[in-house]
Parts: C-alpha cells; structure tokens; sequence
C-alpha cells in the first residue's frame, strides 16, 4: 500500500511539471495531494489525511483553479525567447538534489532503525484537541490573526480602490 | 546497501525518500516552468514534502501529537501564502497581462 | 591700563576693515572715509599712549599676555603683545604714516570704482602690520608676515581689470613665499636651538652665549632668518618683485613698498639682533648682501623712464643700505635709517602719486617737465625729499646714510667703497627725476596744459610729511656734530635685551675719519646730483645722445641687467618644463590613467559582465539558489 501512495503522489507531481494545460495540471496538483492524504493514512494518521483533503485539495487547489479560470490563462504563454541553459541548469541541479537526497537516506543508520509501524494506535482528533489548546493557545491565536492579517493583505492588493 | 524491501514497505527511509523526490520535483517545477501559477504550485509540492518528513519523523519518534499540531499550523500558513500569493499573481496579471514570470523583469539593470 | 586699550591698536584697523569688505558698498563712500581714517587715528593715539607707558615701564618694556595661544608639548606660545622702544617706535611709524596715507588715499582714490575695497585691503595691511610689529612671539610676528604678504598681493593687483597688475601681486607673492620658506626653517631652528619661540625668552637665553665662530645651528637659523627678510624687504636674490609692484595704486607703494611692510626684514632682525650678533658668518652675508644691493638697484634706477620704477629701485637700493647697516653691527644705525627713510620715501612716493594724479596717470618721465609752476608744494615738499635721500648736510638722511657707511668703513673699506658708489648713483638718479619732471620745458603739452595741484587732501600728507623727514634726523645726531646719536641710546634696551656681554665692544674710529668719511661721501652725492640735475634740467636730448654713444651700457642698465629675462630662460622656463613633464607623466598617466581610470574601467567591464547575470527574472535567481545549495550539500557530504 506503501508502494501505491508514493507512486500516486510523485506520478501526479511529475505530470504538474510537464504539463502544458493549467487546468489539468492543477487536477494533477489534486491527484498528488490524495496520494499525500493516503501516505499519512499509512502513517496512521487519518486526522492530518482528512486536513490534507480538505485544506489543499479542497481549499487552495480550487483557489488556484479559480485565479486560472478568472485570468483564462489555461496555456502557458510562448517565450519570449528559449532559455535551455536554464531549463538544463534546473534539471541538473534537480538530479543532483535528488542523487545526493537518495544517498544521504539510504546511508543513514538513524532512519533505517527506526520503524514507524510499531506505534500504539492511530492518531485521535481528541488527543489533538487537547494538545491544541492546552499547549498551543496562544499560537493557535496568533494563527488566527496571522490569516485575517493575509485576507486583508490580499484584498488590499486586488481590489483597484478601496 | 539495505535491501530495498523495508523501503518499499513504508518505513522510515521509504517515507523520507518519498518526501525528498517530492521536494525534488518542486524545485524542478519552480525552476523550469515560467508560468506563474505552475511555479505556484511547485511551491505547494515543496510545502507538502515538507510536511510528509515532519509527519513521518513524528511517528516514528512516536509523538505524534505535536508533530499534527505542528502540520495544522503549516497547513494555516501555507493558506496565508496561497491567498497572498495568488493575489500578488492576479495583481501582476492587471499590471503586465501576463502570468509569465520572466515578463515580471523590472530589477532587470 | 595698557593691559585693557593696548590689543585695541592693532584690531581696530581689523574692525574697519571688516565694515568696509561688509557693509562698504552700502554705507557710501563718506562712511567709508571716516571709518578707515577714525580707526587708523585711532590706532596711532593709542600707540602714542602706549609708547610713553612704555617708556615709563622698567626696562622700557611693556610685556602684554592675553592668554595661551599653542600650547604642544615643549612648544607654549602665548597672545601677546610688547612694547619696547623698537616696537613702540614701529608702532608710531606704521600708524602715523599709515594715517597720512589714509589721508591722501581719500583724495587718490575718490574717483575709483572699488573705494571700499581698497580701503578695505588697506586697513587690513595696518592691522597685519601692527601684528607683525608688536607680536611678542615669532609665529605671531609670523601670522603678521604673511598677512602683509597677503595685503600686499591684494593691492599691488588692485587694478584688476588690467593684465600685469594680478600678473605683478603674483609674482610678488611667490617671491615672498620663498623667503617665508626660510623664515619657517630659521623658526624651526631657533626652537630647536632655544626651545621656545617667545622673542623675550630667546634674547634671554642667547645673552648666556658665546658668539659662534664655526657654522652652527645659530648660523643656520639667522641665515634662514635673512633669507625670509631678503624675500619681504626685496633684497638680492628677491628683490625682483618690488619694482613690478608698482602696478598698484601710488599710495599703496608709499605705505606698504617704501615706508613699512619692506622694512620689516629690517625690522626682525633688529628684533632678534642679540642672537644675529652671535653670528658674525651671517653678519657678514647681511652686509655683503646688503651693499650689493644697493648699488645694483641703484644702477638699474639710472635710465627708468617710468617715475614710479625710479623709486622702486631707489626703495631697493636704500633697503640695502639698512641692511648694510645691520651687517656692520648697527643695528641702531639701520633702524635709523628705517625710520628716516619711511618719512621721506614715502613723501616722495606720495609726491610722484601727486604728480601722476595731476598729469591723469601720465607716469613717464620724458613727457612730464616743467611742473614746477604747475604744482609748487609738490615741487617744494618732493625737493626736501630728495635732499633727504640724497644725504644733504643736515637732514635725516644724511644722519643715516652716513652713519651706516662710516661703520661699513670700520666692518671693511671695501663695503664703504660700494656703498658710497652706490650713494653716488641715487644722487644722480633723483635728480634726474627732479630735473625731467619740474624743470625744463613741457614735453607733453597736452598733458602740461591739464596740470593741476592735487587737493589738500593730498597735500597736506606731503607737507606733514616733509617736515617729519626733515625733522627724523633729530633723533640720529651724531656725536661729533654734538648731538648723542639719541636712537642708539633709545633702542638700547631693546638690541641688547638679555645681554650678558651688552656694552662690551668698544668704539673704534677716530673723529678726524669720522669728518673725513663725512666729506667724501657728501662731497660725492652734491656732485652727482648737480650733474644729474644740470644734464636732465635742459630736456633729454643727452640722454639720447648717451644711448646712441653706448648703447650696449645704456640697453643693460634700462633693461634691469636682463635678470628678470634671465629668470624666465634659467629658472622659470625649465620650472615650467619640468612642470608639464611631471603633469604629463604623473597626472596624466600615473595619477588619472592607472589611478583613476584604470580601477573604473576595470569596475565598469566588471559589472556590465555581472550585469548580465542581473535578468530580473525570478526563475534565474532561484536556480543560483539552487546552485549554492548543491554547493552546500557538496561540503557538508564530500
């Protein structure tokens, strides 16, 4: 089941990269955050899987759909000009990451002793809740404020005149 | 070299590994597409990386309470970012009717 | 009482010329007047105050400190003022004449554009010149020095709107600077000999000494010392400066080039004469230089046409005079002719701007003549003038003069000898001018006709002053003619302050080579100076007729020996060669080429290749980010 999710989720990530069409590509961006949502099932934590549906696939996801459709911007526009030095500059730099990324995993002794199955049991909203508020309330609070502060700053930088 | 079964069957190195591809292919996607909303994306691809390795380290530390509570306040911001984000896209598309980022090159010398 | 008005002597003249440059233009010309006058007035009744309190004083010495000026490490110098009798007679001397030619410049220059700022320059020349007098340490005597210079330079190129007057101010000022280069050194030196730079301190500590035979660090010192006087008082090798500043205003080379600022060369030595009269080697440089000099000049003034060049050579040639005096040790004698030779030099200078004035700047001398008529108190006041240069039986020059060549005789006949040829010459020379200007027949009718006397502003300057050259003599009688020479007895105090061994050189020399030096000298000069008067008095068609006769004599002498062409071809030229070459080399190439440009060439190429990775596309940034983390990992995984 592993195996699957991961596929799902780097699948769905590639084709964001090399799709042309903005709409599709945004669907993609929906198909990897499920694969997300079931890795953190196998993490048998189905509270941030739900949040993960809900808030990205859900929420942003739909947001960035709808800019795509307000700006009818469903093709990526022609360059100005080719640029392959970047392009093949990004890949290599990309392959690189993703070499030494592999590498450093796979020679550490820390992450290959640890075994994330062997836990209790999954994730419950109540202990969360708990946590939440016991421990986090004034950065539960902050949170809160920090969103109005963006919902204005993003009005304040759409809308023509207040 | 470990064999690649334990990876396959989802413990810790497969769950970072995972994660690291996926920043991988932000990055990628970042760099390469000039489409503003595409790159927006790749910023979200990366986030979420980052969230899978704060989450898979969590439990295998076995406390993963904190480490949910940590992603809530991730996912709070990374909303904050989308809308600014995408207002500053929406923003540059009334200014230059474009969503190109190399068109968007007024430090330019 | 002295302490609370006697730093008002030379600051007043400060303040009015602060109104002048100010408010000068606004207040009107009436203003103007009354504030240059009022303040210079002002200042001699103050000196005139404080020179019988100083008389009073013990010792004859007035010390005045008003508070610390420098004070670095061993080196204290203090704001102060002294009244000795050298000083305080300085003092009258700078402002009394001052003041008459304040007087006649009001007539002078009346007409002029820039009133204001002449009196302006003027005022400020008295108070730098009562700095330089009455300052009780070297650097302020300094600051005075090259205050004077600084006037000087602004007045002698007063006439702006001309070509050779700001040329002359220039040339004066870069001469003097030389000199003031030594004048610097000699200071170092004496602080380095002495360890202070207050004058009393220094006379004081030299009165302990032995006079220095071999070439010392005192030699050192006076000789610099009489590189910076021969720079203001123009004597050999820097004398060059003084008959061009003549382009200035007439007054101007009455009070600042004949009556005071050139004597000031005079005037440190005699201040510093204790520590000079330990150096016999520089004694006799100074006598040496000063006896050339003034048969030189006295040559050179022979065959001028222009009035005013006339008098600049004589004003060199008497210059040199002084300093011969200073050389033989008499410092009394030289001071003597000081202050004689301010009175009548500056009447004749006043006497020649009376002239010019009349004739409407007419300033050569072959189309003047006849004037006598024209403007008899000219006449008559520039007469007693000559006779006084001259050295006629009875007036002040002659006290002087004869002084200073019978101790030149007892230092060495040799000096005697070139001082009276020298004598000989300015006789000759004077009456030349006498005899082209007043007598004889009009050669310019044009400008004969238009002659007038000057107005009693300018007048009555000359008659004052005439009587005060006639009567400066009084204080230099000698002893054989039953007078007690009162000016060697009166600066006493002053030449030998701090003696050990003051008094102690005994008096050589007999009464019968005294009458007998007498004699000559004067029978030479009456002769001279009829000749010059009988040739010149008919016109100057001998003239002429001598130039034809010798013309290579004749063309040296008019020609100022070439030594300014000589100056141009040896020193100035190769100066200016070496100049461009550095400029070229140096400016050009090291400084503006591999200094300048090169850094900003390289800087430039630099950035507009940096530039290029400057796209301002946010794509390019973030995979420089990316870069640099690949780089990272690289050297935290290698």
């Amino acid at each position: 089941m592993f195996a699957i999710f991961a596929l799902i989720t780097l699948l769905g990530a590639l084709s964001v990269a090399f799709q042309k069409n903005l709409v599709i590509a945004g669907l993609c961006m929906v198909v990897t955050f499920f694969g997300v949502a079931g890795l953190y099932l196998m993490l048998s934590n189905p509270v941030a899987a739900a949040l993960q549906i809900i808030v990205y696939s859900g929420a942003i996801v739909v947001l960035v759909l709808f800019v795509i459709m307000l700006l009818n911007a469903h093709e990526e526009e022609a360059a100005a000009r080719t640029h392959p030095v970047q392009r093949w500059g990004s890949a290599a730099a990309a392959l690189v990451l993703a070499a030494g990324a592999v590498k450093v995993v796979l020679s550490s002794g820390f992450a290959s002793a640890m075994r994330p199955m062997d836990i209790k049991g999954p994730m419950d909203l109540n202990r969360l809740g708990i946590e939440l508020f016991r421990g986090h309330l004034v950065a539960f609070e902050v949170v809160g404020l920090l969103l109005l502060a963006a919902m204005i700053g993003a009005v304040a930088l759409v809308k023509k005149d207040l | 070299m470990t064999s690649l079964t334990p990876i396959l069957q989802g413990n810790l190195q497969g769950y970072l590994m995972v994660a690291l591809l996926l920043f991988v292919i932000g990055l990628f996607i970042v760099l390469s597409r000039r489409t503003l909303l595409i790159q927006f994306m790749g910023v979200e691809l990366m986030l979420n990386a980052a969230n899978v390795a704060l989450l898979a380290f969590a439990r295998a530390r076995g406390n993963d309470v904190q480490g949910t509570v940590f992603y809530l306040f991730i996912i709070a911001v990374a909303a904050c970012e989308a809308a600014v984000g995408l207002g500053l896209v929406v923003g540059l598309f009334r200014l230059r009717q474009t969503t190109d980022s190399d068109r968007a090159d007024a430090l330019k010398l | 009482m002295m302490h609370k008005t006697a730093w008002l002597i030379p600051v007043l003249p400060l303040l009015g010329s602060a109104f002048h440059g100010l408010l000068g233009r606004k207040a009107g010309k009436a203003a103007v007047t009354v504030v240059a006058l009022g303040t210079v007035l002002a200042s001699f009744a103050l000196s005139l105050l404080a020179f019988f309190a100083a008389k009073a004083a013990p010792g004859h010495r007035l010390d005045l400190v008003y508070g610390d000026w420098m004070a670095v490490g061993a080196l204290k110098v203090p704001f102060g003022l002294v009244f000795d009798p050298l000083s305080s007679v300085m003092a009258l001397v700078v402002s009394g004449i001052g003041a008459l030619i304040h007087l006649y410049s009001v007539g002078y220059m009346w007409e002029e554009e820039g009133y204001a700022r002449y009196f302006c320059y003027l005022n400020l020349f008295v108070f730098f010149m009562l700095t330089l007098v009455l300052g009780s340490s070297l650097p302020l005597l300094f600051v005075g020095w090259e205050g004077v210079g600084l006037c000087s330079y602004l007045l002698i190129g007063y006439y702006i709107e001309t070509d050779y007057a700001p040329a002359a101010g220039l040339k004066a000022f870069l001469f003097n600077r030389v000199g003031d280069l030594g004048m610097t050194m000699g200071m170092m030196a004496l602080f380095g000999a002495f360890g202070t730079l207050t004058v009393s301190e220094i006379l004081a500590k030299a009165g302990h000494l032995h006079p220095e035979t071999t070439f010392g660090l005192l030699t050192f010192a006076t000789l610099m010392m009489f590189l910076g006087a021969t720079g203001k008082s123009a004597q050999i090798p820097l004398y060059l400066w003084l008959p061009d500043a003549m382009a200035g205003p007439t007054p101007v080379s009455a009070l600042i080039h004949a009556a005071t600022m050139v004597t000031s060369g005079i005037y440190l030595i005699c201040r510093l004469a204790p520590v000079f009269v330990l150096t016999p080697t520089t004694l006799t440089v100074v006598a040496w230089t000063g006896a050339a000099t003034a048969l030189f000049a006295a040559t050179m003034g022979l065959f001028q046409r222009d009035i005013k060049k006339v008098l600049a050579y004589s004003t060199v040639s008497q210059l040199g005079y002084m300093f011969l005096g200073l050389g033989a040790a008499g410092f009394a004698a030289g001071f003597l002719h000081v202050f004689t030779h301010a009175w009548f030099k500056a009447l004749l200078f006043l006497g020649a701007g009376s002239v010019i004035h009349g004739l409407h700047h007419q300033q050569d001398l072959f189309r003047m003549g006849g004037l006598k008529a024209k403007m008899p108190v000219t006449f008559w006041t520039m007469v007693i003038a000559t006779l006084c240069i001259m050295g006629f039986p009875g007036t002040s020059g002659f006290f002087s003069k004869d002084e200073i060549l019978y101790l030149a005789f007892l230092k060495s006949p040799a000096l005697w000898a070139v001082g009276l040829a020298g004598a000989a010459c300015t006789a000759f020379y004077m009456w030349r001018l006498m005899g082209l200007a007043f007598w004889g027949e009009a050669r310019d009718h044009h400008a004969y006709d238009h002659a007038h006397e000057s107005p009693w502003t300018m007048t009555l300057p000359l008659a004052l002053l005439a009587v005060g050259a006639l009567a400066a003599g009084l204080l230099g009688i000698p002893k054989i003619w039953g007078g007690t020479f009162a000016i060697e007895h009166w600066l006493e105090p002053a030449v030998t302050f701090g003696q050990v061994h003051a008094g102690e050189h005994a008096e050589h020399g007999s009464h019968a080579l005294a009458w007998g030096l007498m004699g000559v000298s004067t029978t030479v000069a009456l002769l001279s100076g009829f000749l010059g008067w009988s040739i010149y008095r008919k016109g100057t068609a001998s003239e002429e007729a001598f130039a034809e006769r010798n013309p290579l004599l004749y063309k040296v002498l008019a020609n100022k020996y070439y030594v300014d062409e000589g100056v141009e071809a040896f020193i100035l030229a190769p100066t200016r060669w070496i100049a461009n070459l550095a400029w070229k080399l140096f400016d050009v190439i090291l400084i503006d080429g591999v200094g300048v440009n090169l850094p900003g060439a390289v800087t430039r190429i630099a950035g507009d290749f940096t530039a290029r990775t400057q796209t301002g596309r946010v794509r390019n940034y973030a995979l420089g980010m990316a870069f640099g983390t690949v780089l990272l990992l690289w050297l935290f995984l290698k």
